[in-house]
């Protein structure tokens, strides 16, 4: 089919084109990037493995990679258990199923940089509304996001919060597939509502569980508008992430080379952490 | 071992009634098959007993004891379902422990009573597998065994065989009665299969429309059917009808369609039907192909086609606009076009009034 | 009993609802609010004013914002629409030498983390002298890998009895893709034009590296910058800023949510 051979590289031509100037030169140009240093200004300088050697001992750098797992520490578990929860909740007939649906939904339609300026807001040590809660209940205020040991995690509620929705949806699609013969042979086995879920629902939900940490892993890897607005990476550093470091390398200090480092590296330890993480869930699923 | 009595059950879904005033008592040790189209109300009286839908109004006792308000789990029965609810991420040996498990019966009881079960069913070498890797019949067998090491009071099946060629049909069939026999536990069969009916069931029960149309045991529906639906849905191949009338003719009785006449045996029916509009039933094996035979005994028809089945034939003919079948032994003759006579002997006949009850039986 | 457990049910569903819609309530009220009572806990405000949204609209070009977000996002969302089909034509239904390599590239480019092209990119970008322009909020973006790869798998579905009645008929692959293929589409397009649209218009990294000027920022970024720079003076005016950016959305959402979460959850579950 000569004439479709021809219409076929045609129509494909420019998506090509644009893999080729966006995606190929970028991923190489980075790699090549690692070895230079560049301001933009003046020309590139060759500098060998300087920047690796500058990163490996960078104690910003690895700051913010040891944020980024309190974060993901809490942010994880967190993330599951809720979404979970609301699932499993959801899964049955309800009155007005999908207004609680989109209800839970909401915020992950929103702006990144809206519920961060929001939560901001509510985070506020003296007038932010959760202080303002605690103190009507009669407990003290906590500076939320000017104490460095619950900087962080603060932010990680926030995180979990926006984005419980999106594995809402994912956990209810996956509870579909659980068959109906199955849930109904484990009540007459003779199992309650917890017995129900530990040994029928949650194994069944493992891919999804899955998933759910890979998404919320590399999620939480790439933060940066959150810490950007809301603490910008204090106090103390505590919530310096990678990409804030990454941008703050590029915009501020005009790093070019230092920054593709960062970038470089921060691909190659997403890239490792998730490979690890299926690895381990998947033994853990052999048991 | 047990009873289970269904006292004035019925149930409704929103403002549909599914299943009406349904009143049964089912012995203990008895297999009870539940027999019915879709639609008639037998997986749901099924479900009732297993707990897994609610009653609308009624009890349902299980060895006296009123289960009505109680869960699954507290009624001690056991479901085989049609597409088998195998748990999928356990292997062959927790999901036949699992029930086990679940009540706390002791490490040493539970092997036991697995390899029992799995003795019995022939799965010992499945033990460690998942359910995805056995194959239809396999997993049927894990399902049964699944209710057996639970040695409960009843057994239900809903349509257990459904999902599983023709063959292994045939084979299950005659697993699951000698099983039955062997265990001797009380067991409530559902399908919409006649032929499982018949040759499981201590007794059957046809539902039409959440109603019960007749129970019995299967010989005694197939030779006293109570009404049209029962006469039509037991027996295959199905009976032969024809609608038409009786009259009075000379002292005897004669039904009259176009085409057709046949005379009805002494007795006859009751008078004040005469002139209702009724339907004769005969069926297909009880018919004979007979050049001989006498008018008023036999029908005149046309060989539409011949089915040869090699112990078997069925004949397909039409009489005026009537269209019947006669099943005959071996080499039926007559090839399509031909004209036939067929025999119809007048003990077998069986009569239905407009409404469907049975008129006339055979007595046979 | 069952009737406690029913209402346990929904007063925990009420609640959490009540936790993921209040706090954008509690916005919308504290924008109508003045300065003094903005941290109070209640949501109907004393005295309603319309002050920051009259301070905000003064002190930094929202409206300009507003007008640049719409445009990149639409355009954004038309291009990865109309480029993305014919691409995904191309790779389902036309046979032509790399397609399975270009298939696995796609792949492939889905793997790779967004940081990692970022810096090159913006050298790229700065290099060819497009800081400040609306190519470059728009050129990196024309084409979309997720796009491109829902789309075939669509497109992979529609008979091929169909393509070869039109081709009898002398069409080209152009119309026969939207003519034929696009009216049989309209699910998955709706899909990709939402999580397309939704993404461009919620993107902040990458204007806030090849913009600076006020007058091409978008809404999310000016938004960003403003409530920083201080540029707001008090929570009320920035939280109006943020309102602007959230209104459009959250009507649309009320409109389309089940479109809404049906687009956003399947990128998810590709993944």
């Amino acid at each position: 089919m000569r004439a479709e051979q021809r219409s076929g590289t045609l129509l494909a031509a420019p998506y090509v084109g644009f893999l080729l100037a966006f995606a190929a030169y970028p991923i190489l140009f980075a790699v090549i990037l690692v070895f230079l240093q560049w301001d933009l200004v003046t020309a590139p300088a060759f500098t060998g493995l300087d920047n690796v050697r500058l990163l490996a001992s960078d104690s910003r750098f690895w700051r913010a990679v040891a944020n980024t797992f309190v974060f993901l520490s809490i942010h994880v578990p967190l993330q599951i258990a809720t979404a979970l929860a609301l699932a499993v909740a959801l899964n049955r007939r309800l009155v007005l199923r999908s207004f609680w649906r989109a209800a839970f939904f909401l915020p992950v339609v929103i702006s990144g940089a809206v519920v961060a300026i929001l939560w901001s807001n509510l985070y506020a040590t003296d007038v932010g509304l959760i202080n303002r809660l605690l103190v009507r209940i009669g407990l003290a205020p906590v500076p939320w996001l000017t104490d460095p040991a619950t900087a962080m995690p603060a932010i990680a509620v926030m995180v979990t919060w926006k984005n419980v929705g999106f594995y809402v949806i994912i956990y209810l699609a996956g509870l579909q597939y659980i068959p109906r013969s199955c849930q109904e042979a484990i009540e007459i086995d003779g199992a309650n509502a917890w017995q129900r879920f530990r040994y029928l629902t949650l194994p069944s939900l493992l891919p999804q569980t899955i998933l759910v940490v890979t998404l919320s892993t590399i999620n939480g890897f790439q933060l940066f508008i959150e810490p950007y607005v809301m603490t910008g990476g204090g106090p103390l550093r505590r919530t310096y992430s990678v990409v804030l470091y990454l941008y703050t390398n590029a915009f501020s200090y005009q790093k070019m080379g230092y920054a593709a480092t960062i970038g470089v590296a921060l691909a190659l330890i997403i890239g490792g952490v998730v490979f690890a993480q299926r690895r381990l869930i998947g033994r853990a699923e052999a048991l | 071992m047990a009873s289970v009595s269904f006292d004035r059950i019925s149930k409704k879904f929103d403002a549909v009634t599914v299943v009406e005033e349904f009143n049964l008592e089912v012995a203990d040790g008895e297999l009870l098959v539940l027999v019915g189209g879709s639609g008639s109300g037998k997986s749901t009286i099924l479900r009732m007993v297993a707990g897994l839908e609610d009653v609308t109004s009624g009890k349902i006792r299980i060895d006296q004891r009123d289960v009505t308000p109680l869960p699954p789990r507290e009624r001690d029965v056991a479901m085989v379902f049609q597409d088998y609810g195998l748990y999928p991420h356990m292997t062959v040996r927790e999901n036949l422990s699992l029930g086990l498990r679940l009540r706390n019966v002791g490490r040493q009881e539970i092997e036991r009573r697995v390899a029992w079960a799995a003795g019995m069913l022939g799965l010992e070498k499945l033990l460690d597998r998942r359910p995805k890797q056995l194959s239809g019949g396999q997993r049927q067998r894990v399902a049964m065994g699944r209710a057996m090491v639970r040695e409960p009071l009843v057994f239900l099946f809903d349509e257990p065989l459904s999902n599983l060629d023709a063959g292994l049909r045939a084979q299950m069939r005659i697993e699951i009665g000698s099983l039955q026999r062997r265990l001797k536990t009380t067991t409530i069969y559902v399908t919409h299969d006649q032929v499982e009916a018949m040759t499981l069931g201590d007794r059957i029960v046809v539902l039409a429309d959440g109603r019960i149309q007749q129970v019995g045991r299967p010989i005694d529906l197939y030779r006293a059917p109570s009404n049209r639906f029962v006469a039509g849905f037991i027996g295959t191949p199905p009976m032969n009808f024809v609608e038409g009338r009786v009259a009075s003719d000379d002292g005897a009785q004669v039904f009259t369609a176009e085409a057709a006449r046949v005379r009805l045996p002494e007795g006859g029916i009751a008078a004040g039907v005469l002139a209702e509009p009724v339907t004769l039933g005969i069926r297909p094996e009880d018919l004979r192909v007979d050049p001989a035979a006498a008018q008023g005994e036999s029908l005149l028809g046309r060989v539409v086609l011949v089915e040869r089945l090699g112990g078997t034939s069925h004949i397909h003919f039409d009489v005026g606009p009537h269209r019947m079948m006669a099943s005959v032994a071996r080499d039926g003759m007559g090839g399509v076009g031909e004209s036939i006579t067929v025999r119809v002997p007048v003990d077998r006949v069986h009569l239905f009034g407009a409404d469907g009850r049975s008129l006339l039986q055979s007595s046979q | 009993m069952k009737f406690f457990g029913r209402f346990a049910l929904y007063a925990g569903l009420a609640l959490a609802a009540l936790t993921f819609i209040y706090p954008f309530l509690w916005m919308a009220s504290a924008t109508l609010k003045p300065p003094s009572e903005v941290g109070a806990l209640s949501l109907i405000p004393h005295q309603i004013t319309l002050d920051n949204y009259r301070l905000m609209w003064a002190r930094a070009p929202f409206g300009r914002a507003l007008l640049n977000s719409t445009f990149v996002a639409t355009t954004i969302t038309v291009a990865v629409l109309v480029f993305g089909s014919m691409t995904a034509y191309a790779m389902a239904r036309l046979h032509f030498r790399g397609r399975a390599a270009l298939n696995a590239a796609t792949i492939a480019v889905l793997l790779v983390p967004g940081q990692l092209t970022l810096i090159p990119l913006y050298t790229l970008i700065v290099q060819l002298g497009w800081i400040d322009t609306y190519t470059a909020l728009i050129l990196p973006y024309l084409f979309n890998a997720t796009a491109i790869l829902m789309l075939r798998q669509f497109f992979l579905q529609i008979p091929q009895s169909l393509i070869d009645a039109a081709r009898m008929d002398g069409m080209g692959e152009l119309r026969i893709l939207f003519t034929i293929f696009w009216p049989l589409s309209k699910p998955v397009l709706s899909i990709v034009a939402i999580f397309t649209f939704m993404g461009s218009w919620n993107e902040v990294l990458w204007p806030l590296l090849v913009v600076r000027d006020q007058q091409i920022m978008t809404l999310p970024q000016l938004l960003t910058v403003f409530a920083l720079g201080g540029g707001a003076g008090s929570v009320g005016v920035s939280l109006a800023a943020s309102m602007v950016l959230v209104i459009p959305v959250v009507v649309a959402y009320a409109f389309l949510q089940r479109n809404f979460i049906e687009s956003m959850a399947g990128t998810g579950i590709k993944g």
